[in-house]
């Protein structure tokens, strides 16, 4: 019996571990490319590095102008996941929350819209972006973004706060408690669980994002990183050394965020926010 | 001082739909305990939740202390509700959701303190005041639920079943708590309920409800022992009162139950051949030889068909010739029937309820 259970666990972690590296394998191969010189890489493309060019980084982070794409990075991605969550958790709120006429036909209209392909969309958005003055500018495409992401978003806030007992609104407003209080006090904490899952995905999907921007961007100072990597595929020469370098900087924030509501997120669920 | 008032108080969900409640009148007197009763469907929730402002009022109206509330906002009713789902702040620890209420009243940071304590104190919640909800067992819940509603110290409390989800025994013993709770804190309390042990136990007055309307409003034992109607006589009392389909009969004075001529002078001046519904309490019925027997009464011939035994008393049902129905009877502890045994049961004309079996009515004496 004993060696039995041994057998299947040893099974188990031999999957998980062929598994892992299948997952992580490309990633470990594109930080050893980045501390590599692209003429190092030349000569053997899977080698460990020998020395270590630490002196990459900074070179691509000042010399590349990857300081500027980060902080347009940061700055279209933050705002873009703040106004997404707030604005998606209160209109998933009131979806849940209110009875009023039309509900049904306007949450469905505004999921439906996910089905549109971003190639559908695009070329309106970029018509209407340069009609209101927006077109290459890190304003328009956070609202793009925020566009993008919100039906998603309200979708996944819906039907958690649809799952959240109306006995505690209704707790809340014999409370003394305005709606307005009710949603930032009761609803926003206990669906803390479903808020962090959206941040994490749509703070992961629009880091990544590549073709609003370079649709909707053509200002090298306005370049998100997905453009400034883009930057050095050349038609003729790829400077492949410094693509993993500026790929290694653009991931980190990606892994910062996901290490800390992915925490939260699992204490959230333990803890049994709801009941 | 908080007398509630309503007077006609309506709900319809829909404009197509039926009346969920269907003109409640009612005055909830300063510091009783009024229990709505009635089965699952009956309204009394709905109307609970229109007192506490939670649902609107179709029409009608609600007042409290002769002001009218039918637009007055939740919050602003002075009104402290605790739910079934006891509805605890799951993201607060229990000091939080002590506190919430009297955090947006901009009480006094030390005076919120000092009451969560004392009402924490005589609720037995002094030691659990930083634990989630989470943490608690289903009494602890209850309790804290209880003391949101009384640190707000508000005019009426609500209860909406509050101890249904209780298991038995935790159930008696709260059933005390609210009933030394009422005592000390003199307040007014609607208290809305489906067990009528709870509403026998608890109530000053007892309204019982069904399909939206008020069927019959008095104290615990006034409704138990004089039904309006068979629905309360059939809803009230373990076993309800046995009700049985009648006739008045044309030759004596008496009725026709089946096929058994029942002498009663209560009959007399009803016409005959008007069909009637018989109804008795199990304790009214009892077995031959009784001393309550000894005086007179009704006796009948009846055979044992069900035996239930409950330790401090036992439960025959009794077939009587020609009803369908088996007449409960409730009996000593030391009684020896046995499936089958044929006895001689007496029953108490004294005791004995008529309706109408048209309209379900009582027929007074």
């Amino acid at each position: 019996m004993l060696n039995l259970r041994s057998l299947v666990r040893a099974g188990t972690i031999l999957v998980l571990c062929v598994y892992t590296a299948f997952a992580a394998g490309p990633f470990v191969w594109a930080a050893t490319l980045s501390l590599r010189t692209t003429s190092e890489i030349a000569l053997d493309h899977f080698a460990l590095p020998g020395i270590l060019h630490w002196e990459k980084f900074p070179a691509a982070w000042y010399g590349s102008n990857y300081h500027v794409y980060f902080g347009n990075s940061l700055f279209v991605v933050l705002t873009a996941v703040a106004v997404v969550t707030v604005a998606g958790a209160m209109a998933a709120h009131c979806f849940a929350r209110y009875r009023f006429r039309l509900n049904r036909v306007v949450y469905f209209a505004i999921f439906s819209t996910i089905i549109f392909p971003p190639q559908i969309t695009i070329l309106a958005l970029y018509q209407i972006l340069v009609q209101y003055g927006l077109y290459n500018s890190l304003v328009g495409l956070a609202l793009v973004y925020v566009a993008i992401q919100l039906p998603l978003t309200v979708y996944i806030l819906e039907s958690f706060f649809a799952r959240i007992p109306s006995d505690l609104f209704d707790a809340a407003r014999m409370d003394g408690y305005s709606e307005w209080e009710i949603f930032w006090r009761v609803s926003l904490p206990i669906a803390f669980p479903a808020i962090a899952t959206t941040v994490i995905l749509n703070t992961i999907l629009l880091w990544n994002e590549f073709l609003y921007a370079v649709v909707l961007i053509t200002d090298d100072n306005n370049r998100t990183l997905p453009l400034g990597i883009q930057r050095f595929m050349g038609d003729q020469l790829e400077d492949v050394g410094m693509i993993a370098t500026g790929l290694m900087i653009a991931i980190v924030p990606v892994i910062l965020v996901y290490a800390f509501f992915s925490e939260k997120l699992i204490q959230g669920m333990t803890a049994g926010a709801v009941k | 001082m908080a007398v509630v008032t309503l007077e006609g108080l309506s709900k319809r969900y829909d404009s197509g739909s039926a009346q969920a409640v269907d003109g409640v009148t009612l005055t909830v007197a300063d510091g009783e305990f009024m229990v709505l009763l009635g089965p699952s469907g009956c309204g009394k929730s709905t109307t609970l939740r229109m007192v506490a402002g939670l649902e609107s009022i179709t029409s009608g109206a609600l007042a409290i202390d002769g002001a009218r509330m039918n637009d007055v906002p939740a919050k602003d009713r002075d009104i402290a509700m605790v739910f079934q789902s006891y509805a605890l702040y799951p993201h607060m620890d229990v000091m939080g959701n002590l506190a919430f209420g009297l955090r947006r009243r901009a009480v006094p940071k030390a005076e919120i303190e000092r009451r969560v304590r004392d009402v924490a104190a005589t609720l037995g919640l002094a030691d659990l005041l930083a634990r989630k909800p989470y943490q608690l067992s289903g009494g602890q819940r209850q309790r804290v639920a209880l003391g949101r509603a009384i640190v707000r110290d508000p005019k009426v409390f609500l209860f909406d079943e509050p101890l249904s989800n209780l298991d038995a025994a935790l159930r008696v013993s709260m059933r005390g708590e609210l009933i030394r709770l009422h005592q000390r804190l003199k307040a007014t309390m609607i208290y809305v309920t489906h067990d009528q042990v709870e509403a026998m136990t608890m109530g000053s007055r007892i309204c019982i409800m069904n399909r939206g309307r008020v069927v019959q409003i008095g104290a615990p034992l006034d409704v138990y022992r004089r039904p309006a109607n068979t629905f309360v006589a059939g809803f009230l009392g373990n076993p309800p009162m046995n009700l049985l389909p009648a006739r008045v009969a044309a030759a004596q004075e008496g009725l026709e139950v089946g096929a058994l001529a029942l002498p009663l002078e209560r009959a007399a001046h009803l016409p005959p051949g008007m069909p009637v519904t018989f109804g008795v309490r199990a304790e009214d019925v009892a077995e031959v030889p009784h001393p309550r027997a000894a005086g007179g009464g009704i006796r009948l011939a009846a055979e044992v068909a069900t035996v239930e035994p409950l330790g401090a008393e036992t439960i025959l049902g009794l077939q009587i010739q020609g009803s369908e129905r088996d007449v409960m009877a409730r009996v000593g502890r030391d009684s020896r029937a046995r499936r089958g045994d044929r006895i001689e049961a007496w029953l108490d004309p004294a005791a004995v309820q008529l309706f109408d079996a048209a309209t379900g009515d009582v027929i007074p004496a």
